[in-house]
């Protein structure tokens, strides 16, 4: 049973890559959510799993790997995120989902910068707007992934 | 449950500050140079099956698409398709003649052999990987001979070169990358410039002209085949605008590629085939140096450009 409960979240974040990895059309491109960062949030929050920065970093370059992108950069945007939902924890749980998505919005703004800082550095030219999308995306979708995400780890733990 | 991850202040910051400076000399290593090389060509074949199972929605997709294809409608294509067939088969007639009489001419003229292509198509994956770097995925890889360094052309022109290789799949950069340079040549001038990618999708720099250079917009930017990469005389870009900014001391122009970036499914991938076997002897050591001149080019361009930084900043 326990061993169980420990493999769903990793299951949730392979899930969570696929979907970054999905194609879409070129007009849908620029408004894919950080799925993997709101997964990794969502476990973080609610059962401590994959919330240390170790695993953040593992997670991240596991998805800088796939995706092609710089090899750091998401792992350091992932160490940031659980680093500051660690710092946070308590008062964003306070919260029902559609106003913690409000934290969660800031969480992925915030990222946003973070990366944008690297995306600078490498002098690969001012994004566009539609850079910001992804947040806001995110922060719509958070409360229905909470309640998805809650239902899978209610319906494992029910039959015990 | 709680333990590590409730991270008390000062050791939780000082984790914070490892990792963060771990990812960030890896991101330098990686992007500084190629120490990482090795550590990408092992990952991208862990990952590949991966991508290509991501793909197999998209490519299912396209496939019931197909079949729901009325059958009249797939007649008219093929009708199409068997008049432009028929079309290109006579231009290729002429092109025959063309090429046997340019054997000739180089004959008389004592020249190196052209160098012929065979070519490989290729499927483009759909999977579009980072926004700024301008990848895309083949379904062809090391199986079917690719092989890193090959150019990549459609229809309509160069498309890019291939950048990574895996066993069933290859990456590959286009010319619009803005890491990516192409030795070119501007007709109908024949003036002899490099092209950098802009980082737009639809746009190539011409940075290091002369301010009194020939070039027009509507003028048509070929491979110049300098550095033995891409053979020569491949259609490139269309010349849109010539901007001689009296601040600088080159002239810019930007073009517009021909090729369809990112809109088409199948793409060629040229290998090129010394023809003959007597001159592929004397046409080594003369790509040898065409690769030292493309260099010594590369670097007094470098240089330039260096110089104009300095002057600007």
């Amino acid at each position: 049973m326990n061993r169980e409960r420990n493999l769903m979240p990793l299951v949730t974040v392979f899930v969570a890559l696929l979907l970054t990895l999905l194609p879409l059309p070129d007009a849908l491109e620029g408004w894919r959510p950080y799925w993997v960062a709101m997964v990794v949030i969502y476990w973080h929050l609610e059962s401590h799993q994959l919330g240390s920065l170790g695993a953040g970093f593992a997670i991240g370059l596991t998805l800088d790997v796939t995706t092609g992108a710089l090899l750091g950069q998401h792992a350091l945007s992932l160490v940031i995120i659980n680093f500051l939902v660690g710092r946070f924890r308590n008062r964003i749980r306070f919260f029902p989902p559609w106003q913690q998505a409000m934290a969660i919005g800031a969480l992925l703004f915030n990222d946003r910068i973070v990366q944008l800082w690297i995306v600078g550095l490498l002098q690969l030219g001012w994004p566009g707007w539609s850079w910001w999308l992804p947040p806001l995306i995110g922060m719509a979708l958070w409360p229905w992934l909470f309640l998805l995400l809650d239902a899978l780890r209610w319906r494992r733990r029910r039959p015990q | 449950m709680s333990g590590a991850s409730s991270m008390p202040g000062i050791a939780g910051t000082a984790r914070l500050m490892f990792y963060s400076l771990l990812a960030v000399s890896l991101m330098a290593l990686d992007y500084r140079g190629q120490y990482l090389e090795r550590f990408r060509t092992i990952a991208t074949d862990l990952t590949e099956p991966l991508l290509l199972a991501v793909d197999l929605p998209a490519a299912g997709v396209e496939h019931i698409a197909g079949l729901l294809h009325q059958r009249s409608e797939a007649q008219q294509r093929i009708q199409a398709l068997e008049h432009d067939l028929a079309r290109s088969q006579a231009k290729l007639g002429l092109l025959n003649d063309l090429v046997e009489e340019n054997r000739r001419f180089r004959g008389l003229l004592e020249t190196t052999e052209r160098v012929e292509t065979r070519h490989i198509s290729a499927e483009i994956g759909a999977v579009d990987l980072d926004p700024f770097a301008h990848r895309l995925m083949l379904r062809r890889g090391s199986r079917d001979k690719v092989w890193v360094g090959m150019p990549v052309v459609d229809a309509a022109g160069v498309l890019g070169q291939v950048d990574q290789v895996g066993y069933l799949s290859s990456r590959i950069v286009l010319i619009t990358d803005p890491d990516h340079a192409l030795p070119v040549q501007v007709l109908p001038g024949g003036e002899r410039t490099i092209a950098y990618g802009s980082g737009a999708p639809d746009r190539l720099r011409l940075n290091d002209l002369p301010m009194n250079t020939a070039i027009e917009a509507g003028d048509l930017v070929v491979t110049s085949g300098i550095g033995g990469r891409f053979p020569p005389g491949l259609p490139v870009a269309r010349i849109e605008t010539v901007s001689r900014d009296p601040g600088q001391l080159f002239a810019q122009a930007l073009a517009v590629p021909l090729a369809e970036m990112g809109r088409n499914r199948i793409v060629l991938l040229l290998e090129a085939v010394v023809s003959d076997p007597d001159a592929s002897d004397s046409a080594g050591p003369d790509e040898e140096s065409d690769e030292a001149i493309d260099i010594e080019q590369a670097t007094i361009d470098k240089a330039l450009q260096d110089g104009i930084e300095d002057e600007a900043g």
